[in-house]
């Protein structure tokens, strides 16, 4: 499960996995999806990129 | 302010402050604020992220839980889901005149799920149609077929001191407003422009030589101050000028976190202002 929050800055970015993972596996380019959902800062970015759903 | 009556501000920090919204959305807040000094925009930022309350749930009942996750992490999760919240309806438990809950300082949300599904943060039935979360698409667990999930969590009022989870804000910083020179040795080799990882520097054709594009985004690393041969170009900072920005989690709006902080800094002054008096009639 991913983290509820940012681990560096506490922004809630688990709100925003579903759609990025949908719209990454759909094809598109991950840097675009974030920007689009309004991640900006490097440290919410990296949550959600470096995110392994285990089970 | 109450405190100011009748006193004259002297010396030159503070009288004329000025604040510029430079950008504003509904969770973040950036602005520009003009002659003040370090310490009184410190305060404000360090009582914004400690001291301004939030909801956020606090203790948790669990009757049922199947899921692979354990009921710690579980309560941990649902912890950091934050709550809309109406700092007018609900007082601080530490101010309220029950002994353990009641409706004026606490709300009960109730989960009660079956498997197989993802249960979101929007399965959280409220009991206060005011304190929902925030988002209803946070996962806080997964289910498999025949597995339950049953349990009670009762939010409440609480302060950043005693735990993150009761943040209104995640980032909350200023930083100096940049000042960037550039005086006439300069040779236009393009390396500052080339080197400047915010792309704060550009290059006028017309008028042959480097122009200040975006000077708000100025991180102040030095990077084209080390790169110029001719120590042409120079990075320093404007004096009592900041760059403050607030990003809440979406609990309260940058507004309310920034005038719940300055009423709390105002509550403060006033027992000073207060205790002095007292102390000069004694």
């Amino acid at each position: 499960m991913i983290p509820v929050r940012c681990i560096s800055c506490g922004k809630v970015i688990s709100a925003f996995f579903d759609e990025y993972k949908k719209r990454v596996e759909d094809g598109e380019n991950p840097k675009e999806v974030l920007d689009d959902l309004g991640i900006n800062k490097y440290c919410c970015r990296r949550m959600l990129i470096t995110h392994v759903e285990a089970w | 302010m109450m405190v100011l009556e009748g006193l004259e501000v002297k010396g030159e920090e503070g009288s004329n402050m000025e604040i510029d919204i430079k950008e504003k959305n509904d969770n973040e807040l950036t602005c520009i604020v003009e002659d003040v000094d370090v310490s009184f925009i410190n305060a404000i930022r360090r009582i914004c992220t400690v001291e301004v309350s939030t909801m956020a749930i606090d203790t948790v009942s669990i009757f049922k839980n199947d899921s692979t996750l354990f009921d710690e992490v579980l309560a941990h999760r649902l912890g950091l889901v934050p709550l809309k919240t109406d700092l007018e309806a609900f007082v601080l438990p530490s101010e309220c005149d029950c002994e353990d809950e009641c409706p004026s300082c606490s709300v009960s949300l109730v989960l009660k799920e079956k498997g197989p599904r993802v249960v979101y943060s929007g399965d959280l039935v409220s009991a206060h149609e005011a304190v929902t979360p925030v988002y209803d698409s946070i996962p806080l667990l997964k289910l498999k077929e025949g597995e339950e999930v049953e349990l009670e969590a009762i939010a409440k009022l609480g302060t950043g001191l005693e735990h993150a989870k009761w943040q209104p804000t995640t980032a909350c910083a200023y930083k100096y407003y940049p000042l960037i020179t550039i005086d006439d040795s300069c040779e236009e080799c393009m390396k500052c422009v080339n080197e400047c990882p915010r792309n704060v520097l550009e290059y006028d054709e017309s008028e042959n030589k480097i122009i200040i594009a975006d000077i708000e985004n100025c991180s102040a690393c030095k990077t084209c101050m080390n790169n110029c041969e001719q120590s042409a170009i120079n990075v320093d900072a404007v004096e009592n000028k900041f760059i403050f920005k607030i990003e809440t989690d979406g609990s309260l709006s940058p507004e309310e976190v920034l005038k719940n902080a300055c009423d709390i800094l105002n509550n403060k002054s006033e027992k000073i202002v207060a205790f002095c008096k007292e102390g000069a009639k004694k």
